[in-house]
C-alpha cells in the first residue's frame, strides 16, 4: 500500500488526540487523547518500518517501547485522577488551578477570580 | 617687630580659646583674663603701631604660604599708617568695651562666652586691618560678621534679638559675595593675592580709566553691605537688641568702619575705576540724609545712634568717593571715638533707667552727672560743635565736597554738588536730632507712664541688662520695677571719660594730620569760609530746635508716622517670600517628581510582574496550548529556513 | 614583603581581622566593642603610616600582583597625595564612630554585630581609596555597600521599622544599579585601553583613544555609576531617607565616608576617561552640580526633620565637590579633595550632634526641638560651631573647598566654555548664601527661642566626657584645616600634577 495511507491515518488520529488534550474538560478524556496521540505515533513508526524494510525492525521495537510506556503512564495518570476526584469531588481540569500564581491573601489580589479551595476528605 | 605683630594678631584668639575652656568654672579668673588680654593687646598694638605713624616705612612679613594652583595664599601681614591708626582705634575701643562690660554685664551667666566672642572679634578686626593677603582679609572680614551675629543674639530669648542677628548676618554675608568674586578676579588679573603687590601693580600698570571696573564695583557692593549703606542699611538699627557695649564696639567703631577701611586700603583700585566712585558718592549722598531723617524721628535712643552711625559712615564714603582720602580717614577715627562714647554713655543711661525708649527718660542730668557730661561732649562732637573733634573732621569732608563740586576730576560734577548739598543739609539735621535726644534724655519733665508709641517702629522695649531682667520682662516688653536711678559703677564711667578726651581735644590732631598719616597723602586745605558758614547754620538750627522744644511739653515736634524703612518690605516681597515658596516647591518636587520616578520604577517592575503572572493561571491545558503552538511555529520556521 | 606592600595590604586586612575578632566575641557586648575600638585605633595608626609613605606619583607606593589572570584583574593598591587624606579621614571617622558606641547603644540590636559591620564597611572604604585596578575598585565599592543595608535596616530609626527598611532597600538598589552601570563602563574602558589599571590610562602609558565610538559611552556609564554614589542631582533621592533613618554611627559613616567614594571615583576613574572637548558632557555635569547646590539648599529650608536637613546639606556640599572636578583643572581637583575631607569632618560632627540631640529629646522633629541653648548649652555651642563651619565661614574648614571650587569654575580648563562656567560660579556663590539662610534658620528655630516654663521639661543631660572624646578630633580638625589649608593643598596639588600629567 502507498506510504501515505497509514501516515494520513496517523496524523488524523494525532490531531484528534491533540484536540482531546487541549479542549476536553474531563480528565479521563484528556488521558484518552494522550493515548490516541501515542497510538498514532505507533502507527507512524510501524508504517515507516515497513516502508524502509528495516532489517533490525527499529520501528516495531520502538513501538513496543511506546506501548509499555503508555501503559505505565496511564496507570499513574489514572491513579492521580482518582485521588483528585476523591479530594475535589470532580475531575474538571479547568477548575483545577491550585498551582496558579496568586496572592496568598485574597483581599490583596487584584482582579483574580475566586478559585476553589481544596477540601481534604479522608 | 614682626614677631610682635604676629603675636598681636594671635593673642585675642588665644585668650578667647582659654575663656571658652575655663570660662564657666572660674568667674574672677575669666574677668581678669579677658580684661588683661585686651589690655595686653592694646599695649602690643601701641608698640607696633606708633612707630608706623607719620612718615615711617611700613613693615610687612609673610609668615606662611601655601600654593593651591594659581597664586599662593599667604599668611602675610602689612602695617602702614592706615593699618596703624586702625589698630589703635580697634584695640583701644575693644579694651574700653571689655572694661565697661565688667560693670554692664559682669553678673550675666553668659559672660564667659560673651567676652570670648568679643576677643575673637577683636582678633578678627586686627586680622582685617593688618592683612596683606586678600584671602586673609576675607577670613577676618567674615569672622567679624559671625561674631556680630552671635553677640547680637546674646539675649536670644528676645524675638527682636534673634531676628536682628539673622538679618545682620545675612545682609552682610550676601554683600560679602562681592568681595569674594572681586578677590578671585583680582587674583586672575594680577597673578597675586597680595594687596601691596596688586596696588603697586595698579599704580604702575597704566590701566585705562574704568578698565578695572568689575572688581571695583564688586568691592563697592561688599562695603555697602558691611557698612550699612543704602539699600542694605536696615540691618544696623535692627542690630540694636544686642548688648550696648557690642553696639559700641561692632556697630559704631570697628566692624562697620571696616568697609571704609577696605575702600581706603584698595584706594588705587577705586581711583583707576571712577565708575565705582560715582556709585559710592551717590549712595553716600542718599544714605547720609536718609539716616539722619530716621534718627530725627526715632523714639528709641539706641536706634537714634544707629541711624546716626549710618549717616556718618556715609560722610566717610562720600569723602573717599571724591578723593578726600585723609578727610575720610580722620572722620572715621573721630567718629570711632565719639560714637563709641555715645553708645557707652547710652548704655549707662539704659542701665540706670532700664529701658531704651526716650519716652521713659527725662531730667537725668542731676542723677547721672558723669554720663551727662560725657554724653554732652559726644553729642557736641556729633553735631559738629566747635572746638570738638567732630567739627574739624566733618567740615573737612564738607569742604572737600565743595572743592570737588567746583573743580572735581573723579566724580561727575553734578553728583559732587548733590553730595555737597546733602552733606550740609544732613549736618543741620544731625544737629537737630542730637539736640532732641539730649533734651529728651537729660532735660524736660521726668517720664510719665508709658505713652502710646507715635511711630510704627518696633515697640520700645526694655533692654535686659541682666538675665534677671530678661526673665522678668514677660510678654509686655516693659521693665518691671528697677532700682532707683543711680550713676553707673566706675568700670562703666572710666571708659566714658577716657573716650571723652579724644572727643574734646582730638581736633588738635586733625590740625596736624601728617603726624598720623604721613606727608605723602594729599591733605585738603582748611576752608575757613565753610567752617564759619557751618557754625552759623549749626547755631541757627540749634536755636530753632530749642525754641520748638520750649513750645511743646516734651518732644520738640510731633512725630509723624514714619513707616519702617520700605526697603525691608521690598526685600520681603522680592526675596524672602519667593525663596520660601521655592523651598516648599523643591521639597514637593523631591517628593512628588523625583521620588515618583524612583517609586515608579518600583511600581513598574511590580506591574510587569503582575502582567506576566496572568499567564500563570494554573490551567494545564493553557500551558500545553502554548507548547503546541510554539512547537508548530518552530517546525514551520525550521522548514522555511532550511 | 616590603614595608610598602605590608602597609598597603595591611590597611585593608587589619580592619577585616579585627572584624573577625570582634565577631568571635560578639556575645559579650562590652568586650566586643572594646576590641572593635582597639581595632579602629590600630587602623587609624596604620593609616597614618600609609599616609607617610604616600608620594606624589601613584607608582611611588604601590602593590601590584596578578590576581585573576584569566580576566586580567590585578590586586593593585596604591596611595598618593589624593587618596592619603581620604584614607586618614576614613580611619579617623570610623574610630570616632566606634568610640561613640562604647557608651551609647542603639536601641535595637546588639552592639557587637554593629561593630563588626562598621569595621567591614571601613575595610571596604579603605580598599576603595587604595584600589588602582578598576575591577578591584568595584569590588571594594560593593563591600562597603552591602553591610550598610544591614546597619540601616536593623539598627536604624527605632520608631519607624517600615521606614528604615524602605530607606535601606532604596539605598541598596540605587547604588547597586549605579555600580552595575559603572562596571559595564569599566569593561568598555578596558576594551579601548587594553588594561584595567587606571594609572596606565591616566598617565598616558596605555593609549586611550577618545575618538572611538565607545569612549563617550564608557565615560557616561562610569560617570552615572559614580554620580549615584556622590550623589549628583537628580540621582540623590536615596540620600535623605538613608541618612535620616540610619543610626547615628551609620549616618556619620554614610555622610562622611561613603559619599566620598563617589567623589574619589570621579577624580580617579572618571577624569582620565573623559575628554573635556566633548561638547555637552562636562558642562552638563558642572551644571547639574550647581543645580544640586541650589536645590539642596532650598530643600533644606523646607525640612522639618533635623537629620533630613543635614542629609540635604550633604547633597549641596557634594555639589561643590563635583563642580571642582568638572572644571578639569588642578585647582579643581584640589578643591574637590579639600571639600571632600572638610565635608567629611564637618558633616560627621553634625550627624554626631544630631544623633545626640535626637537621643536626648526622643525626636528629630524640628517642631519639637526648641531652645536648646537653655537646655543643653555646650551641645548647642558645638552645634552652632559645626553649623558655622558647614555654611562655609572663612577661617573654618568648609570655606576653602567652596572657595577653591568657585575659583576654579571662574577659570576652567581651556577646552571648556568660559562664560558658562562663570555663570555657574556665580550661581554657586548664591548657593552659599542660601546655605547660610537655612543654617541660620535652623539655629534660630532650634537653639534659640523664648524659654517656656523651666520646670516643665525633663532635665536633659549635656555633653558627656566620652562624647567629648569622640567629637573633639573632628572639632580640632575643622579648626586646623580652616587655619592651615596648606596642610592638604600642597600634597594634593603635587599628586594631581603627577597623576594627570598636566590637565
Amino acid at each position: 500500500m502507498p506510504l501515505w495511507w497509514p501516515l494520513l491515518l496517523a496524523s488524523l488520529l494525532f490531531a484528534i488526540g491533540v484536540y482531546a488534550v487541549l479542549v476536553r474538560r474531563n480528565a479521563v478524556l484528556v488521558l484518552m487523547g494522550v493515548e490516541l496521540m501515542l497510538n498514532a505515533v505507533n502507527i507512524n513508526l510501524v508504517a515507516f518500518d515497513a516502508h524502509l524494510r528495516d532489517q533490525l525492525h527499529g520501528g516495531q521495537t520502538f513501538a513496543l517501547f511506546v506501548i509499555v510506556i503508555a501503559a505505565a503512564e496511564i496507570g499513574l495518570a489514572l491513579a492521580i485522577v482518582l485521588l483528585v476526584f476523591r479530594s475535589h469531588g470532580h475531575i474538571d481540569v479547568d477548575r483545577l488551578r491550585s498551582l496558579a500564581d496568586r496572592d496568598l491573601d485574597p483581599s490583596t489580589s487584584s482582579g483574580h477570580r475566586k478559585l476553589d479551595r481544596p477540601e481534604v476528605r479522608r | 617687630m614682626n614677631a610682635l605683630l604676629l603675636l598681636l594678631v594671635l593673642l585675642p584668639f588665644a585668650s578667647a580659646g582659654l575663656t571658652f575652656f575655663a570660662g564657666h568654672r572660674a568667674e574672677v579668673a575669666t574677668k581678669g583674663l579677658s580684661v588683661g588680654a585686651s589690655g595686653l593687646g592694646l599695649a602690643l598694638a601701641a608698640i607696633v603701631a606708633f612707630p608706623r605713624l607719620g612718615d615711617a616705612e611700613p613693615i610687612g612679613q609673610v609668615y606662611a604660604s601655601t600654593s593651591a594652583a594659581g597664586p599662593s595664599i599667604e599668611l602675610s601681614l602689612y602695617v602702614d599708617q592706615l593699618s596703624a591708626v586702625m589698630l589703635l582705634l580697634a584695640h583701644s575701643v575693644a579694651f574700653l568695651v571689655q572694661v565697661y562690660s565688667l560693670g554692664y554685664l559682669g553678673d550675666d551667666p553668659r559672660y564667659p562666652s560673651y567676652t570670648a566672642l568679643v576677643a575673637i572679634f577683636t582678633g578678627a578686626m586686627g586680622v582685617v586691618v593688618t592683612a596683606d593677603d586678600l584671602w586673609l582679609l576675607l577670613v577676618g572680614w567674615e569672622l567679624m560678621g559671625a561674631c556680630s551675629y552671635f553677640l547680637i543674639a546674646h539675649h536670644w530669648e528676645l524675638p527682636v534679638a534673634r531676628a536682628g542677628a539673622v538679618k545682620a548676618f545675612l545682609m552682610t554675608r550676601t554683600a560679602d559675595l562681592g568681595l569674594l568674586f572681586a578677590i578671585i578676579l583680582l587674583g586672575i588679573r594680577f597673578d597675586s593675592y597680595r594687596i601691596s603687590t596688586i596696588m603697586s601693580g595698579i599704580l604702575e600698570g597704566g590701566f585705562a580709566r574704568d578698565e578695572l571696573w568689575v572688581p571695583a564695583m564688586l568691592l563697592t557692593i561688599a562695603v555697602i553691605g558691611k557698612s550699612a549703606q543704602f539699600p542694605l542699611h536696615t540691618w544696623l538699627p535692627d542690630a540694636m537688641p544686642g548688648p550696648t557695649p557690642i553696639s559700641a564696639l561692632i556697630h559704631a567703631a570697628t566692624m562697620v568702619a571696616a568697609g571704609v577701611f577696605l575702600v581706603a586700603r584698595t584706594y588705587p583700585l577705586f581711583l583707576s575705576a571712577p565708575m565705582a566712585l560715582n556709585l559710592l558718592a551717590g549712595v553716600a549722598a542718599l544714605t547720609m540724609f536718609l539716616g539722619a531723617l530716621y534718627a530725627l524721628f526715632s523714639d528709641d535712643l539706641k536706634r537714634v545712634l544707629a541711624w546716626s552711625t549710618v549717616s556718618q559712615l556715609a560722610y566717610m564714603f562720600g569723602a573717599l568717593a571724591i578723593g578726600a582720602y585723609s578727610a575720610g580717614i580722620l572722620h572715621l577715627l573721630a567718629h570711632g571715638a565719639f560714637k563709641a562714647l555715645l553708645f557707652l554713655a547710652a548704655g549707662s543711661v539704659v542701665h540706670a533707667v532700664g529701658s531704651t525708649s526716650m519716652s521713659s527718660m527725662g531730667s537725668l542730668r542731676e542723677k547721672l552727672p558723669d554720663t551727662f557730661l560725657t554724653m554732652t561732649l559726644g553729642f557736641g562732637a556729633l553735631a559738629g560743635v566747635v572746638p570738638l573733634v567732630g567739627f574739624f573732621t566733618k567740615d573737612a569732608v564738607i569742604g572737600a565736597s565743595l572743592d570737588a563740586a567746583r573743580d572735581g576730576r573723579l566724580v561727575w560734577p553734578w553728583l559732587a554738588w548733590v553730595l555737597f548739598v546733602s552733606a550740609v543739609v544732613t549736618a543741620l539735621v544731625t544737629v537737630a536730632y542730637c539736640l532732641r535726644a539730649w533734651l529728651l534724655v537729660f532735660f524736660g519733665a521726668p517720664a510719665p507712664s508709658a505713652e502710646p508709641a507715635l511711630t510704627s517702629e518696633p515697640a520700645p522695649r526694655a533692654e535686659p541688662v541682666s538675665l534677671r531682667d530678661a526673665s522678668s520682662l514677660g510678654s509686655s516688653g516693659q521693665a518691671t520695677e528697677v532700682a532707683a536711678i543711680q550713676e553707673s559703677p566706675w568700670s562703666m564711667r572710666a571708659p566714658l571719660y577716657l573716650l571723652a578726651v579724644p572727643t574734646a581735644v582730638g581736633g588738635l590732631v586733625v590740625a596736624y594730620p601728617d603726624l598720623l598719616l604721613g606727608s605723602e597723602v594729599e591733605y585738603e586745605p582748611l576752608h575757613p569760609d565753610v567752617a564759619v558758614g557751618m557754625t552759623i547754620l549749626v547755631a541757627l538750627t540749634a536755636g530753632v530746635v530749642v525754641w520748638a522744644a520750649r513750645r511743646h511739653a516734651r518732644t520738640p515736634w510731633r512725630v509723624p508716622v514714619i513707616p519702617h524703612p520700605q526697603v525691608d518690605r521690598v526685600y520681603d516681597v522680592a526675596l524672602v517670600r519667593p525663596v520660601r515658596r521655592l523651598a516648599s516647591v523643591v521639597r514637593a518636587g523631591d517628593r512628588d517628581v523625583i521620588d515618583a520616578y524612583a517609586n515608579g520604577a518600583g511600581s513598574a517592575t511590580r506591574g510587569l510582574g503582575w502582567v506576566l503572572r496572568l499567564a500563570q493561571n494554573g490551567n494545564v491545558q493553557g500551558y500545553l496550548m502554548v507548547v503546541v503552538v510554539g512547537a508548530a511555529a518552530l517546525a514551520v520556521a525550521a522548514g522555511v529556513l532550511a | 614583603m616590603s614595608a610598602t606592600e605590608l602597609a598597603l595590604n595591611g590597611m585593608v586586612a587589619v580592619p577585616v581581622l579585627f572584624a573577625l575578632l570582634t565577631g568571635l566575641f560578639r556575645r559579650s557586648e562590652g568586650f566586643a566593642v572594646a576590641i572593635a575600638v582597639l581595632g579602629s585605633l590600630v587602623t587609624l595608626g596604620w593609616s597614618a603610616w600609609v599616609a607617610s609613605l604616600s608620594q606624589a606619583g601613584l607608582d611611588g607606593a604601590r602593590v601590584d600582583e596578578v590576581w585573576i589572570a584569566a580576566i586580567d584583574v590585578h590586586w593593585s593598591l596604591g596611595v598618593d597625595g589624593i587618596s592619603a587624606p581620604l584614607v586618614v579621614m576614613t580611619a579617623l571617622i570610623a574610630a570616632c564612630c566606634l568610640v561613640s558606641l562604647v557608651r551609647h547603644a542603639p536601641a535595637c540590636g546588639s552592639r557587637g554585630n554593629l561593630a563588626v559591620l562598621l569595621l567591614v564597611i571601613e575595610a571596604g572604604c579603605l580598599g576603595c581609596f587604595l584600589a588602582v585596578d578598576m575591577v578591584l575598585f568595584f569590588l571594594f565599592f560593593e563591600v562597603a555597600l552591602i553591610p550598610m543595608w544591614f546597619v540601616i535596616n536593623s539598627w536604624g530609626d527605632e520608631h519607624d521599622e517600615q521606614g528604615r527598611r524602605r530607606a535601606a532597600t532604596r539605598f541598596l538598589i540605587f547604588t547597586v544599579l549605579g555600580s552595575a552601570l559603572m562596571v559595564v563602563g569599566f569593561m568598555l574602558v578596558r576594551s579601548i585601553a587594553g588594561t584595567f589599571d587606571i594609572v596606565e590610562i591616566a598617565t598616558g602609558r596605555a593609549s586611550y583613544d577618545f575618538g572611538s565610538p565607545t569612549a563617550l559611552a564608557a565615560s557616561i556609564l562610569v560617570g552615572l555609576g559614580l554620580a549615584v554614589k556622590t550623589p549628583l542631582w537628580p540621582l540623590h533621592i536615596w540620600l535623605p531617607d538613608a541618612h535620616s533613618k540610619a543610626p547615628t554611627v551609620g549616618s556619620v559613616l554614610l555622610a562622611a565616608v561613603l559619599l566620598k567614594l563617589g567623589a574619589y571615583g570621579l577624580i580617579r576613574f572618571w577624569l582620565p576617561v573623559t575628554d573635556p572637548t566633548w561638547e555637552l558632557l562636562v558642562p552638563l555635569v558642572a551644571a547639574l552640580s550647581v543645580v544640586a547646590i541650589v536645590y539642596a539648599a532650598l530643600a533644606c529650608l523646607a525640612q522639618t526633620d533635623l537629620k533630613r536637613l543635614i542629609a540635604y546639606s550633604s547633597v549641596g556640599h557634594m555639589g561643590f565637590v563635583v563642580l571642582g572636578v568638572a572644571t578639569f583643572t588642578e585647582g579643581g581637583v584640589q578643591a574637590a579633595v579639600y571639600a571632600s575631607v572638610a565635608h567629611g569632618v564637618i558633616t560627621g560632627l553634625l550627624f554626631f550632634l544630631a544623633g545626640a540631640i535626637k537621643d536626648r529629646h526622643e525626636t528629630p522633629e524640628l517642631g519639637q526641638l526648641r531652645v536648646l541653648y537653655g537646655g543643653v548649652p555646650r551641645l548647642s555651642g558645638v552645634f552652632a560651631f559645626a553649623a558655622m563651619a558647614s555654611m562655609g565661614l572663612p577661617g573654618l574648614a568648609g570655606f576653602w573647598g567652596e572657595m577653591l571650587a568657585i575659583r576654579s569654575a571662574v577659570e576652567p580648563a581651556s577646552a571648556l566654555p568660559d562664560t558658562t562656567f562663570t555663570v555657574l560660579a556665580v550661581i554657586a556663590g548664591l548657593g552659599v548664601i542660601l546655605t547660610s539662610v537655612y543654617f541660620l534658620t535652623l539655629l534660630r528655630g532650634m537653639l534659640q527661642g523664648t524659654p517656656a516654663d523651666p520646670g516643665r521639661d525633663a532635665v536633659v543631660l549635656d555633653v558627656e566626657p566620652l562624647e567629648w572624646v569622640a567629637w573633639s578630633p573632628l572639632v580640632v580638625l575643622t579648626l586646623v584645616l580652616g587655619i592651615m589649608p596648606g596642610v592638604l593643598l600642597s600634597p594634593v596639588g603635587e599628586a594631581t600634577r603627577a597623576y594627570f600629567g598636566g590637565l
